[in-house]
């Protein structure tokens, strides 16, 4: 229907900061972003610079030029073994994990229009963890641990919602039940890890505190395949997400099904989460750091949802990097590395008068 | 095969499009603040739903607006429930302005205003010559071309509020729903959106709008709608409608109604308790 009389000819309406790609007669048009663009070009090079010094840093120290050399299989011997055995699965699993903590934490920052509201604030994490404790440790199922923090998360998730009541993702009350059972689940891991002999505690113990030492391959599968996957349906709700950011009522208003979109992101946020705390464990404020990083970058236009999977990565390997040397020989695991980081600045965000809650 | 085509040529629409509700009750949980509801919004006109706070004006628009589902009956657009219309179909007909909004941070006059055009883009055209026309149209209405891509965050009340006009603009649906779009602007700003308002009608286009002020009902609306513990009380053209009686039943207030001597509009005067 033509509501709008206007029959003036057409001149173009250019949008500032996109590039307009066209094609069959305008019949399809795309817009991207010119910032974004850059932006995931950049963080692509940092990611790929930072993995480079975490191959090449370690007990056998390696210049970039020998790691790359390394992994296009030809140099040293005994450097290829170091490189591709010893260090590439860790640090791929960093990158790996990075970004899917990121691209759950920037979906629920969305959904819930706040940004507290991350899957390790709420509590997922450690839910997550708490089933993985008691699988490494043999309470209840033989279900294996990676699994189990898969089941946690969706329980912990069921119950939040449960508990929350008709507010839905909406508002505090959805965090603050989040904060409850994140306690209940962490207190529960305590009490496994007091219960069970001590050897078991401590196969069970990188678990708790996020590590890439304990990873497992087929988590690692599975969270390659997850990630794919989350970031192809991530784009596909970017458009209801970002009507979200505007109010409660404007996507439905533009036509798009709320519940639908809410249950979706949801369920998309909860399983990048639990297949990242199957292979790392519970690494904190990666979800809060990596959305935030993007959003800046991106100077808050549009959904940063690649951005964001980007900023985790390099937040991840950087801090796995960190934890490795600092103390060398002894080794610092990657989630208290990036607790201590982030820490300050969730409270710098909790105190900051000018703080706006919505992303 | 001729008839066939002739059949397929014929506009999608009719040219204007109804909403009416009936029997419709609606509230939030448990309590109910509409029941048994039967209206119609006059086409092409300026609706203004009025009413003491609490009389279910709000629930009424945004039951229309299909933001609350019904609790009993339906909400009809063109005769068809509207929820059993697939969502971006209504949205193609029916825009609507929540009284909450907020600016994104970093968030453009022109990026707000294309979100209008959602219903209407399958995800393969994104700016397409006609969303450029209309966008570019919606902004020259609410008088924002030299503003689009100022921040909203950056602009006065009157200014952001008109952005969000122009979104709902950008929508080119033949209904409009406006939830209180003048309250929190100074008298200048409201003005300036209550034009904006009159100017849509002369595009052919259906507005509903709550609003606070009986004057401003009175001199901008073409129809009010009288609403009180979730009933209608009285609806018609101000002239007919606004008496003291009604004024009295509605607020508890005391009041002389006289015509404005300029535009003949009924003016609320000698207002007491």
């Amino acid at each position: 229907m033509q509501i709008l009389p206007f029959q003036q000819p057409r001149q173009p309406l250019p949008l500032a900061g996109y590039w307009r790609l066209k094609a069959f007669n305008q019949r399809i048009t795309l817009l991207v972003s010119q910032r974004a663009t850059w932006v995931n070009m950049g963080l692509v090079l940092a990611v790929l610079a930072a993995s480079t010094m975490s191959l090449g840093m370690g007990s056998v120290q390696l210049s970039p030029a020998e790691v790359w050399l390394a992994l296009a299989g030809e140099g040293p011997a005994m450097h290829q073994l170091v490189v591709k055995e010893l260090r590439l699965m860790r640090v791929l699993a960093g990158i790996g994990t990075g970004a899917a903590f990121a691209l759950a934490g920037c979906l629920m920052q969305t959904l819930a229009r706040n940004r507290l509201a991350t899957p390790g604030i709420i509590g997922i994490d450690n839910a997550a963890t708490a089933f993985a404790v008691a699988s490494v440790v043999g309470v209840g199922s033989a279900l294996a641990p990676p699994a189990m923090s898969l089941v946690g998360a969706i329980t912990a998730t069921a119950l939040i919602f449960a508990l929350a009541g008709s507010s839905g993702t909406q508002g505090y009350r959805f965090i603050v039940v989040g904060l409850g059972i994140g306690a209940i689940a962490g207190a529960g891991t305590q009490l496994i890890l007091s219960w069970v002999a001590i050897d078991d505690a401590n196969a069970a113990f990188p678990w708790t505190i996020g590590s890439l030492n304990a990873r497992s391959p087929d988590a690692f599968k599975l969270l390659c395949a997850g990630l794919a996957l989350g970031v192809f349906f991530a784009y596909r709700l970017a458009k209801g997400l970002n009507a979200l950011r505007l109010s409660e009522t404007v996507p439905t208003t533009l036509g798009f099904n709320i519940k639908r979109l809410r249950a979706a992101s949801l369920v998309l946020a909860v399983f990048l989460t639990g297949l990242a705390v199957a292979v790392a464990g519970p690494v904190g404020m990666v979800a809060l750091l990596g959305p935030e990083i993007a959003r800046a970058l991106c100077r808050h236009r549009g959904l940063p949802i690649l951005a964001s999977a980007l900023a985790g990565a390099l937040l991840m390997v950087l801090a796995d990097l960190l934890g490795r040397i600092m103390l060398a020989p002894l080794e610092i695991p990657v989630g208290i590395v990036t607790a201590v980081v982030g820490s300050p600045y969730l409270l710098w965000m909790l105190l900051n008068p000018n703080f706006r809650s919505q992303p | 095969m001729k008839a066939l085509a002739t059949v397929i040529t014929q506009p999608a629409h009719p040219p204007s499009t109804a909403l009416s509700t009936h029997a419709l009750s609606a509230g939030h949980g448990k309590h109910r603040v509409i029941e048994s509801l039967d209206f119609a919004l006059p086409e092409n006109q300026v609706t203004a739903i009025v009413g003491p706070n609490g009389c279910g004006k709000s629930t009424l628009l945004n039951t229309l607006g299909r933001i609350l589902a019904p609790q009993g009956g339906h909400v009809l657009l063109d005769g068809i429930d509207i929820h059993h219309l697939p969502s971006k179909q209504v949205a193609q007909k029916l825009a609507l302005l929540p009284q909450e909004t907020t600016a994104p941070e970093g968030m453009t006059v022109l990026d707000l205003v294309r979100f209008g055009r959602q219903p209407h883009q399958p995800w393969y055209s994104q700016w397409s010559a006609e969303d450029q026309r209309i966008v570019k149209a919606a902004l020259k209405a609410a008088n924002l071309l030299d503003m689009q891509n100022r921040e909203l965050d950056k602009l006065s009340g009157g200014q952001r509020q008109r952005a969000w006009i122009a979104m709902a603009i950008a929508q080119d649906t033949p209904l409009l729903l406006l939830d209180e779009p003048t309250s929190a602007l100074d008298l200048g700003h409201q003005i300036e959106v209550f034009e904006l308002i009159r100017s849509l009608i002369t595009q052919g286009k259906t507005v509903a709008m709550v609003v606070h002020d009986l004057l401003n009902a009175a001199r901008y609306a073409d129809h009010i709608v009288a609403m009180h513990e979730g009933a209608i009380i009285a609806q018609g053209s101000p002239k007919e409608i606004l008496t003291p009686e009604l004024v009295y039943e509605l607020y508890q207030v005391r009041c002389d109604v006289i015509n404005d001597p300029v535009n003949g509009a009924p003016l609320l005067v000698n207002i007491r308790r």
